[in-house]
């Protein structure tokens, strides 16, 4: 996609809007294809919820919306759309014959921008264009509100976050309805404008969290922490709009207190969430505390988070990551200690997402990420245990989460899990890719992604994140280099990149999306992401159906989810081996998804996107 | 001839064959697209051919795993009432809720109720189809009033 066509397109707005829509049942698809047609959108169809995500990575601006049906037999509707927000960061309508509030709630939580019942009316579909443009005019002003956002954040953030990101987008408009005025710019002017775009890379957040935290969650000031940082070329807007999507991410991950908390942890994880935010309304947080090493033995690690449900969904990672804590702080991560360090979102994160299929949103990576910061020692992570394992597990979280939905927003959660295993490859991880992507998003990230969710059930879950054994430690972020995939995933939401060009202009959709990883020198956290979405599809494929109902382990996510506030991270221990097993063997077949499946092959699609 | 059709059409609607749906589909009809709504409801007769198939072997199993059941009439039903047909839709509807009570006898018979209307209206709109044909490609365009 060039940003001529994507000019062009909008110029007609909305006639030519290009439509992906998904549905197994063909006789529906026919009829909405041809309803679409009607409306003068450009519409692709798909009856099979893997090509649909292959069609998106190999062109991220090649669509401009997506509708999906819920109920489709190789992939679940609201895990596709989790993947689709954080990934793409597309509007995602979803489509379903059942009207039950449920499902439309889950719809919401999960990040579509609309509901519809079958049967479609073109009347309904005659509208749809409104989501795209919403989600353009949103990016827009996310990008380049930093300061007024700064101001009005605190507000925002505290009333939008609890309603699980909604508020957050709304919150965000209203913000910039008032202030934003010269930000006017439309998607297609940004690229031509001069918007720094700045990509929070994991290294970047790291910073931004350890300044944060040196200056105290609530007195943390965008001025300080930019001082703090002392990154060249960074403005104050950048921080601001970036503290901004940080407070609403702990926000919504902890649904409650203990920010600091999971202020230490999510770098990972909030940089995944925030990518979502932008697209999506909230992160997907799904905390999924990868950090513990021990994964493999995380399951007992697990076991000791409140199985309330937060933690469910935290999936293992978080479990993981208290192993690794000596002494998982009750309730609050572990807010400075260098290894938990950032947990503190894992707590929070909502697992209810696991939908998506996220794997370890909330992975706990971030505590581990934590550790990479202080240490950044590759030794110390590999000390740190079985960081890799965790990785391992990570991978495992993918296919957990996948499975479950529950891991909250599997994209980031991959990411953090990968990044705990540095040095080693996860344990039949096929990827080392992986692994290096995690390292880079660690890096990144440090840490921040995972904060189990802490909460709802008030258990302190939290503090189960803080294992900053993310092993990743990422002390190679090298290998994440190597993966060239764009991750572009969530990280940097607010991304201005810095980097090229290209992305910038590559298409007014791609708002940031900054999927410039790469350019930011990070290893593609794309990549990373892709294989753990590959594999999280691996999963997904075959387990799905059966994950979802009945998995144990997906019980546990499930269970979790349901706790919607956040539970995740009650990783089952006992599924957790499981799934670090399943997602091992995923790893394995990996290489076949990448084949297609996911069209994870697309660490280079993830690339081109930007 | 093409009243003939269009009185066919009416009776359908009238019957409580379709339902506006069908309407809504024969407006998405066009020149680009003369003959959508026929494709459509082969395209429908073909997958719920396949569904009740599906349906058929796990009833037949006797094992009674209204959750899958369940699904499969979801999907079932859903298709249904893209294209409009409202009395296949009812009966799914039934079967649901025999589904959700447990009630497995219940199940059996709707089902063949089920099936029942299903190919009735197979039959029906596979002579009204050829009809329209017959008449033309504007006859079809026609709704009924």
């Amino acid at each position: 996609m060039t940003v001529e066509q994507n000019f062009e397109a909008l110029d007609q707005f909305p006639v030519g809007m290009r439509v992906l829509a998904v549905d197994d049942d063909q006789t529906c698809l026919k009829i909405l294809e041809t309803l679409l047609r009607h409306c003068q959108y450009h519409v692709t169809t798909t009856n099979q919820a893997q090509k649909a995500l292959e069609l998106l990575r190999e062109n991220k601006n090649k669509f401009d919306l997506v509708i999906s049906d819920v109920d489709m037999p190789d992939m679940d509707g609201f895990k596709l759309l989790e993947l689709v927000g954080l990934e793409m960061d597309l509007p995602v309508i979803m489509l379903s014959a059942h009207s039950d509030p449920k499902y439309v709630m889950k719809g919401v939580t999960h990040g579509a921008c609309d509901y519809l019942l079958k049967p479609v009316r073109i009347e309904e579909l005659k509208n749809i264009w409104q989501h795209v443009v919403r989600s353009r005019f949103d990016k827009n002003r996310g990008s380049n509100n930093g300061d007024k956002r700064d101001g009005s954040g605190n507000e925002g953030v505290g009333n939008s976050d609890q309603n699980n990101g909604r508020a957050n987008n709304r919150k965000r408009k209203d913000q910039y309805n008032e202030d934003d005025d010269e930000e006017k710019d439309d998607n297609d002017d940004s690229s031509a404008q001069k918007k720094q775009r700045v990509v929070w890379t994991v290294e970047l957040h790291k910073k931004f969290v350890a300044a944060v935290n040196q200056l105290g969650y609530e007195k943390a000031m965008p001025k300080k922490i930019l001082d703090l940082m002392n990154v060249e070329k960074l403005t104050r807007e950048n921080v601001a709009s970036h503290l901004q999507k940080f407070r609403l991410y702990l926000k919504r991950i902890s649904g409650v207190a203990n920010q600091q908390a999971i202020m230490a942890n999510s770098d990972l994880h909030f940089l995944q969430m925030s990518s979502s935010l932008n697209g999506l309304d909230g992160f997907h947080h799904r905390p999924v505390p990868v950090g513990s090493g021990q994964f493999h033995g995380g399951a007992p690690a697990m076991r000791s988070f409140p199985p309330n449900g937060i933690l469910g969904r935290l999936n293992t990672p978080s479990g993981i990551s208290v192993r690794n804590l000596s002494s998982p702080p009750a309730g609050m991560f572990l807010q400075n200690q260098t290894d938990l360090g950032k947990f503190h979102h894992v707590s929070s994160l909502p697992l209810n997402h696991s939908d998506g299929g996220n794997i370890l949103q909330g992975l706990p990576l971030p505590s581990e990420f934590d550790q990479l910061q202080t240490n950044n020692n590759n030794n110390n992570i590999r000390n740190m245990n079985n960081n890799k394992s965790i990785a391992g597990s990570s991978m495992a979280f993918p296919s957990f989460s996948t499975q479950q939905n529950s891991i909250i927003g599997a994209p980031n959660n991959n990411l953090v899990v990968l990044e705990g295993h540095p040095q080693s490859s996860p344990p039949g991880f096929p990827g080392h890719q992986i692994n290096k992507r995690l390292e880079h998003w660690s890096n990144a990230v440090s840490s921040s992604t995972l904060p189990p969710p802490p909460a709802q059930n008030s258990n302190s879950i939290h503090h189960h994140f803080d294992v900053s054994p993310l092993p990743h430690s990422k002390p190679d972020t090298l290998e994440w280099n190597n993966v060239s995939s764009s991750y572009s995933i969530p990280f940097c939401d607010s991304a201005t990149t810095l980097s090229p060009p290209s992305l910038d202009t590559t298409n007014p959709r791609a708002f940031c999306r900054n999927t410039d990883f790469d350019s930011s020198t990070n290893a593609q956290p794309g990549g990373f992401y892709d294989t753990l979405q590959t594999r999280q599809s691996g999963n997904y494929g075959p387990t799905t159906d059966a994950m979802l109902s009945s998995n144990p382990k997906e019980g546990f996510v499930v269970g979790q989810h349901k706790l919607q506030s956040g539970g995740f991270m009650s990783a089952e221990a006992g599924s957790l081996d499981d799934i670090v097993n399943s997602t091992m063997k995923q790893e394995q077949s990996q290489g076949d998804l990448s084949g297609g499946d996911l069209g994870y092959g697309g660490f280079s699609s993830l690339r081109t996107c930007i | 001839m093409q009243r003939q059709v269009a009185l066919i059409k009416q009776s359908l609607f009238d019957q409580g064959y379709l339902d506006e749906q069908f309407m809504e589909l024969e407006e998405l009809q066009d020149d680009a697209n003369p003959n959508f709504v026929e494709e459509v409801s082969a395209l429908y007769f073909k997958d719920s051919a396949r569904l009740i198939n599906n349906i058929d072997q796990a009833l037949e199993r006797g094992t009674f795993d209204f959750n899958r059941l369940d699904s499969y009439m979801h999907q079932f039903k859903g298709s249904s009432t893209s294209i409009g047909a409202s009395k296949v839709k009812a009966e799914c509807t039934t079967f649901r809720e025999y589904c959700r009570a447990g009630n497995a006898e219940g199940c059996l018979r709707t089902f063949q109720q089920l099936k029942k209307e299903h190919s009735t209206l197979r039959k029906k709109l596979e002579h009204y189809f050829q009809l329209a044909r017959q008449a033309g490609p504007k006859e079809t365009a026609r709704r009924p009033k």
